[in-house]
């Protein structure tokens, strides 16, 4: 199971990479942690001509909090996210789907950006990125850009970014009072891909729901957000009985797909379990937090 | 057990010798093996199920920078000799023998079936060369199920057997059925299957082969159970005399029954090695481990029981069908196992038994720990549902339907004495471990509160090697041979046909010999690993501790007896007197006396001695198994089932087992642990799947599940070690108990947790999405 | 090919691997060091683990050449003038493997998480050493040798 030929470049800087992107555009991958990469090129399925490896560009790496948002760079490694305590206060969705990434060693490796440029529908952060409507800020030959999450997720493994250009930065938008959250999913073992995942924030304001993000991991070929049972929470009490019916209406008409670890039919069950269980988990953290 | 002499090491948890170079990265695997002017081989293979092969064109991949040779089926078949599997063919393989080739040729029968070999310079560039080979395939209706390949009309893989039927039908009757299945108060009828699921070492299959062809010498480094076996498949499939066929092999990464005999693959690459006059190496990558080399449990069984209202177990009528795969080896000769070991230990009074093994577009039947397996599942499953039926709980039923211990033995239906079964203790010692009053307490507080707990036994035995049969051994594993000799500087050293691959035969195997000889554990050397130096032997079939344990204390004690002859000259004392301890012989009662046994051997060699003096210290030693004797036990398990999500967590294991004397408590229990694993694997991850076009859908590890340490609990053991059958050797085998006994275990457990939704389980493979399945068909 | 010069077990190493050559196998074809194990080479088993600047990463999802500059450790470097080190030792003393084919990976493994997790408990170890696969052992020997070394590191 060996690496099929491929070019190599390493530039330096973000400058650099967005000229070789230019230059080879859709015959080119671009290499960060390479957790994703790597298995795809071992197993022949992928064969680009040219590996743009970003992992020597330093200016990549940088997690910094300023006015409402946590802006993170591409680069930073998930296991520093997983420690890095701006993340864990400002970001808590973010910081309870890191652990849930893999293993240990993957998260050694694996990036922010390189999760979410990835785009497996069945991976945690995507669904935490449409969850919190986080920016995508993309360089290119023409200057940089900044794409909503609701528009960066494309189609499987598919994202609106351009061919030449680059990932830089993701930006989260810090969590307030009396925001909980919850990152639960079903998985075949520990450190597996969710069959299906859930993203959920809650934000409690003198009793009532006043915001409610609800995004699913595995159901779809993107990961998407079950907006009507968001919009049925809004202004409710936290209750059984309520979230019970957010269930019904967060899966009563997805349609998952279904593969060797689960039905269509299985993966919706699992989701509207999913939003029992993550509701009550993060409107307990809303709780705590206020 | 009078005879074992300071039991200082046997029964004690050595540490193990192999561990020094396990555990710094020192062993040496296949792959780890480097060769002067070594090229590397990778294999091209049918992306198709079922196909015609037109055209193999390999000139492309020739040209490319660093192949050095390619070869098609054809070819290869032009430098070998045709012939059946050697295996198969050493465990005397019934049923009509399809012809088939070392790669495809004419056609391919299962996607990863190899169609041409390349060598190169590096697997890398092997693997670019296969891109580039070019095969032409006319593809031809996929057989991908047993009900299909039944069809008459199916197409056969197979020209020369003219349909898919591997080993035609047949059927056996023991005890009077048809009279006990009229008496009975109640008939009950099941069909229950078998998934497909496999071995998975952690190290695949592969070889280094390299032919001298100034000897005309094959040498094989082979990852394998049994060096003698690879070298009589290589010898018999490259037309070589087998005195000019070396086979060795270091430390193997386990096998679990897949490394037996040598792969179509490992002959491509011996025969290659000698066309192109230099060493290959071939190691097979993941992808190739979960397509191509060989899956196994395939099966499904329609069965009838006679049953009494109280519960007894009269007699069982039950129909196998197995799904060999695409090339027909071991599994047409698993269901004569099944159809010897489905009574169990039960007093089972008639059974009716019929099979058939088919042949379908999927990988090839192999040999996987217990391949008989099933027909403990069958059992086992079988006895709870008549005991849901009839209102009795799990231990009750068993105590009910065990066979006495008598004697002499009861007698098995299928013609075995129960010599020495314990199955009533084990159940009993379960009862005493396991409070199953406070756990249905448990069980019913927890379900008012809407969470499925469920507690699951089963019971089995395993010839392990089995009780010792009026007409002798049989076949070439009926007796283990092994050579042991004083070497000049003091080391007993053992010479043995086991091929250990996780066993710890270089440890158990010095502990037996060190104790019966009298020397300390460092003084003695197990080698293994090179027929141009070891007897005929195989690790397998849970049958190295009586055979392997019985012939090094057997043969240390020949040694010794032998030593102690030659000492006697020099020690000017009756060898009646003498006796050896902690390395040393003297005469008893005078501790002056004592010399070194180093010393004895390097009298021995110094040639000082006439013909007088048998100064030659080494014997060939043999056994014949002793009494031999069963190994079982019983195993439960406590689960929890969320019936939300379908996930299962076994949340308690307990196994309560009996393998006779344990030569070495921690090995024996990591034998043990190791079949669970494998076991709850089975029923909660491992499947090896295939679309109906005959696609493996299970080709990485990202869909071929494997347990890992969030999914075994810790597993209790309580160790039994009744019954003395044998004068000196009492050990039995653990090597594959686990994983026969703890899938009926664990899925006995979750039919219990689910009985309030009405479940009833009728297969072995229980993902979260079949749990749900079951609950609401249930509900 | 591409140049590069790294440190490996603390000695400095150069090569010239193709860009294409994983890090397990420029350790175990390049440099002879075979103790890293390819039990998947995609990523899930943990044979091939080894430490890479501090951190336990898989080295068959790592090019050669992203090494670079970096300090490696391998198995066969934990333990210098061939003795055992702790975790070495508690787990030969608690007989936690059989063939050995996955040993080095949950050697490695387990030693980076001691080191940063040194008063870790059997859960915690648990779901640490769930990215390593084991076919032999039920796992139970493995995480009691971990946790006799955890417990011989608090001693000292």
């Amino acid at each position: 199971m060996k690496l099929p030929h491929v070019d190599y470049e390493a530039p330096k800087t973000v400058s650099e990479a967005v000229e070789l992107l230019a230059e080879h555009q859709d015959e080119a991958s671009v290499l960060a942690g390479g957790q994703s990469l790597i298995p795809l090129l071992a197993l022949r399925l992928a064969h680009p001509a040219v590996l743009i490896d970003i992992n020597g560009i330093d200016e990549l790496s940088a997690v910094s909090a300023t006015d409402g948002w946590v802006a993170i760079g591409a680069m930073t490694r998930e296991y520093l996210a997983e420690e890095s305590g701006a993340v864990a206060e400002a970001v808590p969705l973010l910081a309870a789907a890191l652990p849930l990434i893999g293993h240990e060693a993957i998260r050694s490796r694996g990036t922010i950006g390189g999760s979410l440029a990835h785009a497996d529908p069945a991976a945690e952060l995507p669904a935490v990125a449409r969850a919190l409507d986080a920016e995508f800020v993309v360089r290119g030959q023409s200057g940089e850009r900044v794409v909503p999450a609701v528009e960066w997720f494309a189609g499987y493994l598919t994202t609106s970014r351009r061919p030449d250009e680059l990932l830089v930065e993701v930006r989260f938008p810090t969590a307030g009072r009396g925001t909980g959250a919850s990152f639960q999913e079903v998985a075949r073992r520990h450190g597996d891909f969710a069959i299906v995942g859930l993203a959920a924030s809650l934000t409690l304001s003198e009793g009532a729901i006043s915001d409610a993000r609800l995004a699913f991991a595995g159901i779809s070929d993107v990961p998407v957000r079950a907006i009507d049972a968001e919009e049925f929470l809004i202004g409710e009490g936290p209750s059984p009985g309520l979230f019970d019916e957010a269930a019904r209406r967060a899966t009563d008409d997805i349609d998952p797909p279904a593969d060797l670890h689960g039905s269509s039919e299985y993966r919706r069950k699992v989701a509207a379990a999913l939003v029992r269980r993550s509701l009550r988990a993060a409107a307990d953290n809303a709780y705590e937090r206020q | 057990m009078a005879a074992i002499a300071a039991e200082r090491y046997t029964g004690a948890s050595i540490k193990r010798s192999e561990d020094q170079r396990i555990l710094t990265g020192a062993g040496r695997y296949v792959d780890d093996i480097k060769l002067p002017g070594m090229l590397h081989a990778a294999f091209v293979r049918s992306p198709l199920a079922h196909a015609r092969v037109l055209s193999v064109d390999v000139t492309a991949a020739r040209a490319l920078p660093g192949v050095v040779a390619a070869f098609t089926g054809a070819e290869l078949e032009e430098m070998t000799v045709p012939g059946p599997d050697a295996l198969v063919a050493l465990l005397g393989g019934a049923g009509p023998t399809p012809e088939f080739t070392l790669l495809a040729t004419d056609k391919v029968r299962f996607a990863g079936d190899p169609v041409a070999i390349v060598i190169a310079e590096s697997r890398y560039v092997a693997e670019d060369g296969c891109e580039i080979v070019e095969v032409g395939y006319d593809e031809l209706p996929p057989v991908t199920n047993a009900s299909f390949a039944l069809d008459p009309g199916s197409p056969p893989l197979f020209a020369n057997l003219g349909n898919n039927i591997a080993r035609p039908h047949s059927r056996s009757e023991f005890g009077d059925v048809f009279a006990t299945f009229a008496d009975a108060d109640r008939v009950m009828d099941f069909r229950i299957e078998v998934h497909r699921h496999q071995n998975v070492p952690m190290e695949g299959r592969g070889c280094v082969a390299s032919y001298d062809a100034g000897l005309g010498v094959m040498t094989v480094c082979a990852a394998t159970q049994s060096v003698h076996v690879s070298k009589i498949a290589v010898a018999m499939r490259l037309g070589i005399e087998q005195d000019k066929v070396r086979v060795l092999a270091g430390d193997v990464g386990g096998s679990f029954g897949l490394k037996i005999g040598a792969s179509r693959e490992e002959l491509a690459v011996a025969a290659a090695s000698r066309a192109v006059g230099r060493p290959v190496k071939w190691v097979e990558d993941r992808g190739e481990n979960l397509t191509a080399s060989g899956q196994a449990r395939e099966e499904s069984f329609d069965v009838r029981a006679a049953v009494s209202n109280d519960g007894d177990l009269l007699g069982l009528d039950v129909k196998m069908v197995i799904d060999t795969g695409s090339y027909p080896g071991m599994g047409t000769m698993v269901p004569a196992t099944v159809e010897a070991m489905l009574p169990g230990p039960y007093k089972l009074a008639a059974l009716g038994f019929e099979s058939t093994a088919v042949t379908t577009n999927k990988a090839p039947y192999v040999a996987y720990r217990g391949p008989w397996a099933s027909e403990t599942f069958v059992r086992e499953r079988v006895l709870d549902l008549i005991a849901k039926d009839l209102g009795l709980q799990p231990l009750e039923i068993r105590l009910r339907n065990v066979a006495p211990r008598t004697d002499p033995p009861s007698m098995m239906i299928t013609g075995r004495p129960l010599a020495g079964v314990t199955t009533r203790e084990s159940l009993e010692r379960l009862a005493q471990v396991v409070d199953f009053p406070a756990f249905r307490r448990r069980q019913a507080e927890a379900r008012a509160r809407g969470r499925y707990l469920g507690i699951g036994v089963a019971t089995f035995i395993e010839a392990a090697p089995g009780p010792r049969s009026p007409e002798g051994p049989t076949g070439p594993l009926g007796t283990e041979s092994m050579r042991l000799r004083l070497e000049e500087d003091g080391i007993v050293a053992l010479f043995t046909g086991q091929m250990p691959h996780g066993q710890s035969h270089q440890t158990t195997l010095a502990q037996i010999a060190a104790d019966e000889f009298g020397v300390p554990f460092e003084q003695v050397h197990v080698v293994a690993g090179d027929t141009d130096v070891v007897p005929f032997g195989l690790t397998g079939g849970s049958r190295s501790a009586t055979m392997a344990g019985g012939v090094a204390l057997h043969g240390a004690r020949q040694l010794k007896a032998k030593v102690l002859d030659f000492a006697s000259h020099l020690m000017e004392a009756s060898p009646r007197d003498l006796q050896i301890t902690d390395g040393r012989v003297w005469v008893r009662g005078d501790p002056a006396s004592a010399i070194a046994v180093a010393e004895v051997a390097r009298r021995a060699a110094s040639g000082q001695f006439g013909s007088g003096v048998d100064a030659h210290l080494e014997v060939e030693a043999t056994f014949d198994g002793g009494e031999g004797g069963w190994s079982g036990g019983s195993h439960c398990a406590i689960v929890e089932v969320d019936a939300e999500t379908g996930i299962v967590t076994v949340e308690r294991y307990v196994v309560a087992e009996d393998c006779g004397a344990l030569i070495n408590p921690a090995i024996v229990e990591g034998q043990i642990r190791g079949g669970v694993a494998q076991g709850i694997g089975a029923v909660l991850l491992e499947r090896s799947a295939y679309d109906e076009d005959g696609n493996c859908q299970s080709a990485t590890f990202m869909d071929y599940l494997v347990p890992t340490a969030c999914d075994i609990p810790r597993i209790e053991i309580e160790h039994l070690e009744t019954v003395v059958l044998d004068a000196d050797v009492n050990f039995r085998g653990v090597g594959e108990g686990g994983m026969i006994v703890a899938p009926p275990t664990v899925v006995n457990a979750i039919e219990d947790a689910l009985s309030p939704f009405g479940v009833r389980i009728y297969e072995q493979h229980l993902p979260p999405a079949r749990i749900l399945e079951l609950v609401a068909a249930g509900s | 090919m591409v140049d590069i010069t790294l440190r490996i077990n603390g000695a400095t190493c150069t090569g010239s691997p193709e860009a294409r050559k994983t890090l397990a196998d420029f350790l175990r074809d390049d440099l002879n060091l075979t103790g890293t194990h390819l039990g998947c080479e995609h990523g899930v088993c943990g044979a091939c683990t080894v430490i890479v600047d501090g951190r336990a990463v898989r080295s068959c999802l790592m090019l050669a050449v992203q090494a670079a500059g970096s300090e490696v450790t391998t198995i066969e470097g934990l333990a210098p003038d061939g003795g055992l080190g702790t975790l070495q030792q508690a787990m030969w003393d608690s007989h936690s493997f059989q063939c050995g084919f996955c040993t080095p990976g949950f050697v490695m493994q387990a030693v980076a998480f001691l080191g940063d997790h040194p008063d870790a408990g059997e859960q915690q170890i648990r779901e640490a050493l769930s990215g390593n696969i084991c076919r032999c052992t039920g796992y139970q020997s493995i995480i009691d040798g971990v946790l006799l070394a955890a417990e011989r590191n608090r001693e000292r």
